[in-house]
């Protein structure tokens, strides 16, 4: 019996050992073929857990949450950092840039509106005094003020470049986790709120729609509009999707494993999809981009022998 | 150094398992009973069970024919326990994942998966799965498939009614070898590499068990048994609760735990 019970132990850790050469540790599944993933900034780069992100004038801005830092990734560069906890922020999460060149974020749990401006300059624009007590969404209003989600007080506000905030929606409109907004085509705001999973666009007449509820496997952490095409990504499914009125929600990309949380996403001059995702369990981050050239990037299957 | 030449060869096995399916409507659908119907899939092993726990009347064949049972369905929690503690440290998608383009991590590169051919069976389940994944649908266990926790809970059940009863176990065997394992390989929920480790997983930790609880702590075991014979409708009972839970692979009772947890804590916290 014991010979036994030890030739099985053997066979099993072989075995094992053999499974351990099945793991993918993380996965990208692509639906839509014409795109092809490729890791372009990791934590070994000098990021640590980015969320939102923006990509601007050749440079990809990053909200590094895990790291407490906003930073840039200029390819072929240092990652450089443009601000960090020394300043007060907590965990920056969303971020725009106005067309000057100044940037604005949020911080989920700093609260408030920040901003770098064009000359490098950190600053609050309007704190937690204020009622800005966890941002979440960013916008940019055609006014040139800057719309912030409040995810404690359920509300939307609008701050002026001098820090005045006022309120932009109401709790009674019922979103409760503002977490990304984006304006569309004709004036239309989309608010993404992953606590309801619901994605609402509002009118420029202020009339609130529900676009998307109540869907299975549906969770829309954050959005970015381009081409007139609206990108979601689902940090709770794992998923990379795209929405437009005609063709509705079709799923572009699906991420498992260590690659699972998938949080900011916007585009490129060209078009190309980047999207950053969160392995909190390692502290490791990562940005991948998912453009329709970025086959070069890849290690082709059959030189992975060599 | 193995591991390629195993992984390949576990790969090339699973393609040729798969080519019986989506051929045969009816052929298809029956397999998929088996995935999916615990009655088919566990209620047979659960008989011979029951069958092998009263085979024998007369003390002390008795005795030891039960006490390599309970032994049996201690290891079957045992195993249990391990198979889910591995595959949850493991990312690998079951094989029918792999005729999608898939890309996987390699230190910091992302690196072209094999892709595998697929044919898909023709029962609706099925379909239906394949038309998920193809649109980006990934649930939780399409992604955790190493090692076959099936496999492993089977072949565990299927070797303590074996040592039992051989005779019986020989029913138990085929149906398990034939009817359970063979067909997560035609449907592509498992490559044989899963299937195999499953199975390995379960007979170390079933033969360890029976070594340890069978020799060391027997007089626990026996004591055990003769309980049974003592209060035989209170162990029957117990029984079929234990075969009821190990026909669905133990799932039921983790959420009992989850719940079980969650009053003890309204209990204390309020």
């Amino acid at each position: 019996m014991m010979t036994c019970t030890r030739s099985l132990l053997l066979v099993s850790c072989v075995l094992v050992l053999a499974g351990c050469g099945v793991d993918d540790n993380g996965m990208i599944l692509v639906v839509d073929h014409s795109y092809v993933p490729a890791v372009t900034v990791t934590t070994n780069d000098g990021i640590t857990t980015p969320d939102g992100i923006l990509w601007w004038r050749g440079k990809l801005i990053m909200a590094d949450e895990g790291g407490c830092a906003l930073r840039v990734w200029n390819h072929g560069h240092d990652v450089v950092t443009l601000c960090d906890r020394s300043l007060g922020i907590l965990e920056p999460e969303d971020l725009v840039v106005d067309g000057e060149g100044n940037l604005f974020f949020t911080d989920d749990t700093a609260g408030g509106l920040w901003e770098v401006d064009r000359n490098g300059r950190a600053f609050v624009v309007a704190g937690r005094s204020k009622g800005l007590f966890s941002t979440e969404g960013i916008a940019l209003a055609p006014s040139g003020d800057i719309l912030v989600g409040d995810g404690v007080r359920h509300e939307v506000f609008s701050v002026t470049r001098t820090g005045k905030v006022s309120l932009f929606l109401d709790a009674k409109r019922g979103i409760t986790k503002p977490e990304s907004m984006v304006y569309g085509e004709n004036g239309n705001l989309y608010i993404a709120d992953n606590h309801d999973d619901v994605l609402y666009r509002l009118t420029p007449a202020k009339k609130l729609e529900r676009v998307l509820e109540k869907r299975e496997g549906f969770s829309p952490e954050t959005i970015w509009f381009a081409n007139h095409v609206l990108y979601i990504t689902d940090s709770k499914h794992g998923k990379l999707s795209r929405y437009t009125p005609e063709d509705g929600l079709e799923t572009m990309v699906a991420f498992a494993g260590k690659l699972h949380d998938v949080c900011g996403v916007t585009t490129d001059d060209q078009g190309q999809l980047y999207v950053s995702i969160q392995d909190n369990e390692s502290d490791r981050g990562y940005v991948v981009k998912i453009g329709h050239d970025a086959a070069k990037d890849v290690v082709p299957l059959a030189s992975q022998h060599h | 150094m193995f591991g390629p030449i195993i992984i390949a060869g576990s790969d090339r096995l699973y393609e040729l398992g798969n080519q019986v399916a989506g051929h045969f409507w009816l052929l298809d659908n029956l397999i998929a009973l088996t995935l999916h119907n615990n009655l088919v899939k566990a209620a047979l092993l659960g008989g011979c069970f029951m069958a092998a726990w009263f085979a024998r009347r007369h003390q002390p064949e008795a005795v030891r024919v039960r006490g390599v049972l309970i032994v049996t369905l201690i290891a079957s929690g045992f195993v249990v326990a391990t198979t889910r503690v591995v595959s949850s440290h493991m990312l690998h998608p079951r094989p029918f994942v792999y005729s999608q383009e898939t890309y996987h991590l390699d230190g910091d590169s992302l690196v072209e998966s094999k892709h595998l051919p697929y044919r898909v069976p023709l029962d609706s389940a099925s379909q239906k799965k394949y038309r998920q994944v193809s649109g980006g649908e990934l649930a939780a266990n399409d992604l955790d498939a190493f090692p076959s926790d099936h496999a492993a809970l089977y072949t565990t059940i299927t070797a303590g009614i074996v040592l039992a009863s051989p005779v019986i176990g020989r029913v138990a065997l085929a149906w398990t070898i034939l009817v359970v394992l063979a067909g997560r390989i035609i449907t592509g929920q498992h490559s044989p590499l899963d299937i195999t480790a499953g199975v390995a997983i379960g007979l170390s930790i079933f033969t360890a068990c029976q070594a340890v609880l069978g020799t060391w702590l027997r007089r626990i075991v026996d004591a055990l048994a003769q309980w049974t014979f003592r209060h035989e409708a209170l162990a029957t009972a117990i029984m079929f609760v234990a075969l009821f839970e190990i026909s669905n692979t133990l799932q039921d009772l983790s959420s009992l735990i989850d719940a079980g947890s969650a009053i003890a804590r309204y209990f204390q916290v309020g």
